[in-house]
């Protein structure tokens, strides 16, 4: 029994050491596979081919500032404090105005001082409004104005309001009348502006408005050469252009419109409509006598979804002369550039600021917008466009062949709705033009 | 000096020149100290020019990058040893995968303490407004620091869970993180410090009055309880050295030899961050901290900041885009370029699937495994590094993924404490889900097989895909060639075996003497072998393996 016992033991014994020597092996076996032991020395190796190297040099030599600035940007908050005091200007009642101006790459600058909340009475007086606007864009425009006025009166949907404004435009290009001219044969003039606007309305819904102004415009036409390019009375020796010694205007006014965008700049959904008639006579022995008609309307079309968006737009202006009056050549229908200053020049993309003038315009554009990148509230689209326009003396003399096609993509970055840039290239049978701006025209 | 190890004495043999290039073993150098060590002061800026624009633009100038994208090379992974595992490191350290933890330890974390100790009030040292929310450094009245971050608005459990849970994977995975803890708190627990400074969302830094505190503390939300709930993060101890890049290395540190492009663990970040829903994984999330241990300094390399883990954001739910695309994604913006924008992407998709509204509860977020893509996963930045991430190293990410068993991942969401105990269920099962789609792709697309044993003339293995219960062992087949060793070695036999096991001829083993063998795997479900792996045999077993990039 003894023997038996000890061989139990011895037994224990050795399942004990054996089990115990296979915990050990399996634990040295686990420390080989994890061992720091390899096939070749660790050693650093380059991450680029020597070539590569070279030729990523020079960027590196850009990156370098760049990284610095980023970072004090970021250390120092100074993103942060910029928004915070450009929060803190509008709110004390100045807001900074910055954009691409038409005729020059310089960016105009200015701003607009909000004199109800320069003055602590916006929350007294919400619907009131009192601003004054400088603006500046070197080498194209100056412009300083005024309005007042209340946008809701009695808690009705009646609003009125009077402006004051001061507008002069160094460089106004102008190629002739009509559809047939000739780029080649351009020169520019300098225009300046004086007007007195009174205008009243009534606001039938949030969408509708219904609006009459009254408005008295000295406008001044000098310098009509520039650039060596000589004086629009010689490049256009044989023909009539009214309005070249300038004008004192009074325009009475009626338009009515509708608007169901989900956003003014970045529209995805609704549409508008404006229609406008002007009445317009000339003072002090001036032969400005017409009549304006204007409509501007536009459908955003969904393709089965926000992210894609047909636009059609349809714009026709005509000023037709009454009385044997005479519409003064700045007063007429424009077609050229991305149209961003739609009281200006309308949208037809291959074509220059001001290319072509005439009494009537009519122009379609069709654009594609769709969605490309969205990042958060950062959304890219990509905009195919097609513009169709011509200009005319009256409606008896529109012609296919007088159509003046502008085809092109643009590429536009917004952040929750509001463009921070916007890029487009058009091609047309006068070349390419190419467009940045912080705007779209429609 | 590190010792030369058994391993390295019995490889020493001479083995070489196989199709997947083991060469001669050398010694490495490890644990040196590090000296002065600058600090890295890059900021998420920075990083965003880097990584959206920069890179992305000179690499178009990197002939060898072409040069691997025409010809389909693959850079392998530098830092893994003989028997292709990442040995512990500065930046890793093998937790869960060499040893299994318990579901105890899972849950806990990585712990110092048990969190801050609220037997005094809080101090606040410093804080910061992001938006509305704000963050708190505190110190407790053991005088250790935390950093406190909170849950958005009508989210409670949302952030400071997906940081909790988060931390207790990447930890168990064998990164380094820090302790973070849940602390429940009312508002006479905190106070702030006299010379406490803020810095207010308006970009301006400015004393923190006891007012402020509490004006801070009116946007956070509060439990049933009506008490505060926020992570607490324990600031490591140590020098803070700035974040670590996920492409190249320390010059300065001189254990930090292979440019982290090329650490098999930075590579399979990718692959974890998708598991975890964890897309803003960033460069500028992690730190250094130059830590004195064994008498030595020593630079560590930290993974922080997961409150954009699961279905969370710092701000709410997660967007829809978000895991799907990076912050500015080339590839897809010109997809949809010259589609016209009729290319409906799949989180478009899925958000029009789910009516764009977030499903489920405020808690869980926005975090689902419809139209997860294993391979498709993208980060905030499109990190090189994780785009390099080869078949070898998904493998081993999801060797590591598959340790995890569906209690271990409750485990690990225990410790995110949520108030609804559905919420904590959801996010288990979404990660288990998920778990099993990217092992499945990783273990589909790599050769799975693992565990090599050689005795008696017998090389047995495991097939992982098959145990883990992602294929069929039925009518698979293990087909072997054999070379003899060297660097032109000879084929000598073909085995094809049904089950993981081999038989090998005594006499290639022989002393003096070994073979390579080159293993792969034919599913009946596919025409072709998948990838190989590649083992070294001699007498003493097994010496080397190697899965194919």
């Amino acid at each position: 029994m003894t023997g038996l016992r000890s061989f139990k033991h011895i037994g224990f014994f050795l399942i004990f050491v054996f089990g115990f020597v296979a915990i050990g092996s399996a634990a040295e076996k686990d420390a080989e596979r994890y061992a720091p032991v390899y096939t070749e020395p660790l050693t650093s190796r380059s991450l680029k081919d020597p070539l590569s190297a070279l030729l990523e040099l020079p960027f590196r030599l850009i990156k370098y500032p760049m990284d610095k600035g980023l970072i004090f940007t970021e250390n120092h908050r100074l993103d942060k404090k910029t928004l915070w005091v450009y929060e803190r200007m509008v709110e004390k009642g100045f807001t900074p105005l910055l954009g691409g101006s038409e005729t020059t790459l310089i960016p105009y600058y200015g701003g607009e001082f909000n004199l109800m909340a320069i003055a602590k009475q916006k929350e007294k007086y919400p619907d009131f409004i009192a601003t004054a606007t400088i603006m500046h864009g070197p080498t194209a425009f100056f412009l300083v104005g005024s309005e007042v006025g209340a946008q809701r009166i009695a808690g009705t949907g009646l609003h009125a309001g009077g402006l004051f404004q001061y507008h002069m435009r160094e460089k106004e290009p102008f190629y002739g009348i009509g559809p047939k001219t000739s780029r080649g044969e351009g020169t520019s003039f300098k225009m300046e502006t004086t007007q007195l606007t009174a205008n009243a309305g009534y606001n039938f819904s949030p969408s509708i408005d219904l609006s009459g102004a009254f408005t008295y415009r000295n406008v001044n036409i000098t310098n009509r050469e520039h650039d060596g390019k000589g004086d629009i009375t010689k490049i256009f020796a044989n023909e009539v252009i009214p309005g070249l010694n300038g004008e004192r205007l009074l325009s009475y006014e009626a338009a009515l419109s509708r608007d169901t965008r989900d956003s003014r700049d970045q529209a995805s959904k609704g549409s508008y409509q404006k229609f406008l008639f002007k009445y317009t006579d000339g003072t002090d022995h001036s032969s400005a006598r017409y009549f304006t008609y204007l409509v501007d309307m536009a459908k955003y079309f969904q393709i089965a979804s926000p992210r894609r968006v047909l636009v059609p737009r349809f714009f026709m202006e005509y000023n037709q002369q009454i009385d044997g009056g005479t519409v003064p050549f700045f007063e007429m229908a424009k077609l050229g550039s991305s149209g961003t200053f739609p009281t200006r020049s309308q949208t037809a993309r291959a074509f220059v600021y001001n290319r072509f003038y005439a009494e009537g315009a009519m122009l379609l554009n069709l654009e594609y917008r769709y969605t490309v990148m969205q990042y958060k509230d950062f959304k890219l689209n990509t905009a195919l466009f097609v513009d169709e326009g011509q200009v005319f003396s009256d409606f008896g003399k529109i012609a296919m062949k007088y159509f003046k096609t502008s085809y092109g993509v643009g590429f536009y970055l917004s952040y929750a709705k509001t463009t921070l840039l916007a890029f487009s290239v058009a091609h047309g049978n006068e070349g390419t033009q190419f467009y940045i701006d912080n705007k779209i025209a429609f | 000096m590190m010792r030369k190890s058994r391993v390295l004495k019995k490889i020493g043999l001479g083995i070489g020149g196989g199709l997947l290039c083991f060469a001669a073993v050398a010694p490495v150098l490890l644990a040196r100290e590090a000296g002065e060590i600058k600090t890295n002061p890059e900021t998420f800026y920075s990083e965003f020019f880097e990584q959206s624009f920069y890179d992305e633009g000179v690499n178009l100038l990197d002939f060898g990058r072409w040069g691997r994208k025409i010809f389909r090379q693959e850079i392998p992974s530098a830092n893994v040893n003989v028997f292709d595992e990442v040995p512990d490191s500065s930046f890793f350290t093998n937790r869960h995968g060499r040893k299994r933890l318990s579901a105890e330890e899972i849950e806990k974390g990585y712990r110092e303490n048990n969190g801050p100790d609220l037997s005094q009030p809080l101090r606040v040292i410093e804080a910061e407004q992001r938006g509305i929310y704000p963050r708190f450094w505190v110190k407790d009245a053991q005088d250790e620091e935390y950093l406190l971050e909170f849950d958005p608005q009508i989210a409670l459990d949302l952030s400071t869970g997906a940081e909790l849970v988060a931390s207790r994977f990447y930890y168990a995975l064998g990164y380094h993180v820090p302790q973070y803890t849940p602390l429940f708190f009312n508002p006479d627990q905190i106070q702030a410090v006299s010379a406490a400074m803020t810095w207010e969302d308006t970009g301006f830094k400015k004393p923190l009055t006891q007012k402020r505190l509490m004006e801070y503390l009116l946007v956070l939300p509060q439990n049933a309880q009506g008490l505060y709930r926020a992570s607490a993060q324990k600031i490591p101890q140590g020098e803070k050295k700035g974040p670590f890049s996920f492409e190249k290395r320390r010059k300065d540190d001189p254990e930090d030899i292979v440019n982290h492009r090329d650490r098999r663990e930075i590579r399979a970040l990718g692959i974890f961050a998708s598991w975890l829903n964890h897309f803003d994984l960033c460069e500028t999330s992690t730190q250094d901290f130059l830590v004195h241990e064994g008498g030595q300094n020593v630079l560590k390399h930290y993974l922080m900041d997961f409150n954009g883990a699961l279905g969370a954001t710092r701000e709410g739910p997660k967007d829809p885009m978000l895991g799907h695309e990076h912050a500015v994604d080339y590839g897809e913006t010109l997809k949809t370029m010259f589609l016209l924008g009729f290319r409906e992407k799949p989180w478009q998709k899925k958000w029009r699937e789910d009516k764009e509204i977030v499903p489920g509860s405020p808690a869980v977020g926005y975090f689902t495994n419809q139209y997860f893509d294993p391979a498709g996963y993208k980060t905030f930045f499109p990190y090189e590094s994780l785009r390099m991430a080869t078949r070898a190293d998904g493998f081993w990410a999801a060797k590591l993924l598959a340790d995890f068993s569906d209690a271990d991942i409750r485990a690990a969401v225990k410790a995110g404490e949520y108030e609804n105990p559905e919420d904590a269920e959801a996010i288990a099962k979404t990660l288990i889900e998920r778990r099993d789609i990217i092992v499945r792709h990783w273990f589909s697309c790599s050769s799975p097989l693992d565990q090599f044993e050689s005795s008696g003339g017998r090389l047995s293995f495991k097939d992982l895909a098959v145990e883990k219960g992602f294929e069929s062992g039925d009518g698979t087949l293990y087909r072997a060639e054999i070379f003899t060793q060297g660097k032109k070695g000879k084929k000598i036999a073909e085995l094809e075996a049904r089950e993981p096991l081999l038989a090998l001829d005594p006499s290639w083993t022989a002393a003096g003497s070994g073979v390579r063998v080159i293993l792969r795997t034919l599913r009946p479900s596919s025409k072709k072998p998948g990838p190989a792996v590649e083992i070294l045999l001699n007498a003493d077993g097994v010496q080397g393996i190697r899965h194919e990039d």
